[in-house]
């Protein structure tokens, strides 16, 4: 670790040639994610007379993946919401260039003083601020929904499908992650693949940005309640606005509870923060639509991980941890919507 | 008389759990400990119980492709389905299951996409049938636990 310390300072030192005696004081890895190696890091340096210590995230391409995305997609999506209504950490280097850290990487500001696991929103003192940090991660995402393509500069780096498109390019996307990593025949999602194939949803009434994988879990909070950052956008992508909401709500997220997704608000509450929000009336069919996407989306995810680690391109636990627990809840709940019956699994 | 491999897993994993990771420094390397006590308890509740969810749904697919036989129309799949539907196992071995069961559900996959287009009465029978056995299949894989 302190290898690669020494070359990210040598990295900053590099990128900040008004800056002397770069040092990383601290360096440490973070867990979870696995789309990308996500480091804290503590920086020291002189500027002039001055000294000055910042901390840093840095996130590297990995060797393997739950999913393959693009740093860069992530980077321009921090570019474009930082300092607006949608907090994000203020991004800095985006460097695609191997010989630094042998892999592309880029470089932002660490928001301290916040935390991002879901399992605390049950401790205190965030149990007592579930009303807090659920009306602004509803609101937020409306918000997302709302924000104006070309405005934010988004239309310029993303692809921008035909509105009549946006479910098809999606589904296309996902399907063949199954075909291509499932360890064995996959029924249930092939299942409602074809349902979702015969019933298309209509086309949003605008193009939006989608965030991709926007949850509790990828947000952070802080003591007082606030949202301080939302992470996590390397599956950012321009589409129908409903595919982030029905992510947002699908019942693998407050796992096993159905009433509260996300483990916040509600979820007509959460539905109506987000329609006053984004401006947008939720087609509830359309939404259904999507919430069936979004398990199919998570198992394909899920597979992935699972392949990767069956053929040991990457043994991260988290791999075979999310090829296992997540894709055995997804298979349950694409049962119950496509052929329910009274009592839930 | 040797500790069963379950009761093994399960001690393995308390110790991680309650001994090794509380004593790791570095917050990367002990969320790993974690991530691997969680995964030694599934495997221990799936030690028990793997033979029997594979004969379980290898013989109610089978049951499932017998009966969609006699409809379907002479040709290739029916010939893939009878000879399918008659199949014992090799063996009670994971993967000499594992292999049936991919079989087996391959065939499903295909049943299934056969029969759901069709108003015929015999074909909502098969995918009811399909339906019931896709449901009692995520019952009977569902890990007791959800570790996040």
């Amino acid at each position: 670790m302190r290898e690669l310390g020494d070359r990210i300072a040598t990295y900053l030192a590099h990128r900040w040639p008004h800056a002397t005696e770069v040092a990383v004081e601290e360096i440490e890895r973070i867990f979870g994610g696995a789309s990308r190696e996500t480091y804290r890091v503590a920086v020291r340096y002189r500027e002039g007379e001055a000294r000055v210590q910042r901390r840093l995230i840095l996130r590297r391409d990995p060797t393997s993946s739950l999913i393959e995305t693009d740093r860069a997609t992530e980077f321009h999506a921090y570019a474009a919401f930082h300092g607006s209504s949608v907090p994000v950490p203020r991004p800095l280097f985006l460097e695609n260039d191997g010989r630094w850290l042998d892999r592309p990487f880029f470089v932002m500001e660490e928001v301290v003083g916040a935390v991002s696991t879901p399992k605390l929103l049950s401790e205190p003192p965030y149990v007592e601020l579930l009303e807090s940090i659920g009306e602004q991660k509803w609101r937020i995402l409306g918000t997302i929904a709302r924000a104006d393509v070309s405005t934010i500069g988004l239309a310029k780096t993303l692809e921008a499908p035909a509105l009549e498109d946006c479910w098809r390019r999606e589904l296309d996307f996902w399907e063949k992650v199954i075909d291509d990593d499932e360890l064995t025949p996959q029924p249930i999602a092939r299942a409602a693949i074809r349902r979702l194939r015969r019933n298309p949803p209509p086309p949003p009434p605008r193009l939006s940005v989608v965030h991709g994988d926007y949850r509790t879990g990828n947000f952070l909070f802080d003591g007082t309640g606030r949202i301080r950052a939302v992470l996590d956008w390397e599956m950012c992508h321009l589409g129908d606005p409903l595919e982030d909401l029905a992510w947002a709500l699908d019942p693998l997220w407050s796992w096993p509870d159905r009433e509260r997704p996300g483990k916040l608000l509600p979820r007509q509450r959460a539905l109506a923060l987000w329609e006053d929000a984004s401006g947008m009336t939720v087609d509830r069919r359309a939404l259904g639509w999507w919430e069936i996407f979004a398990s199919v989306k998570g198992l394909a995810i899920w597979i992935s991980s699972g392949r990767e680690f069956a053929d040991e391109r990457n043994q991260d636990p988290i791999l075979a941890l999310a090829g296992w627990f997540p894709a055995d809840i997804h298979d349950r709940v694409l049962v119950e919507r496509l052929a329910p019956e009274e009592e839930p699994l | 008389m040797k500790p069963e491999v379950d009761v093994v897993l399960r001690s393995m994993m308390t110790k991680l759990l309650l001994e090794v990771a509380p004593a790791v420094g570095d917050a990367y390397v002990r969320s790993n400990v974690e991530a691997m006590g969680a995964l030694l308890a599934a495997a221990a509740e799936e030690f028990d119980r793997a033979a029997e969810v594979r004969v379980a749904e290898n013989r109610s697919m089978r049951e499932i492709l017998r009966a969609a036989t006699k409809h379907v129309p002479e040709g290739d799949l029916r010939s893939r389905l009878a000879v399918a539907a008659e199949e014992r196992e090799a063996s009670l071995r994971i993967t000499d299951l594992n292999a049936a069961n991919d079989r087996l559900r391959a065939l499903l996959i295909e049943i299934q996409t056969l029969v759901e287009g069709s108003d015929e009465e015999w074909a909502r029978r098969i995918d009811r049938a399909i339906w019931d056995e896709l449901r009692a299949s995520a019952r009977r894989r569902a890990i007791s636990f959800y570790p996040f």
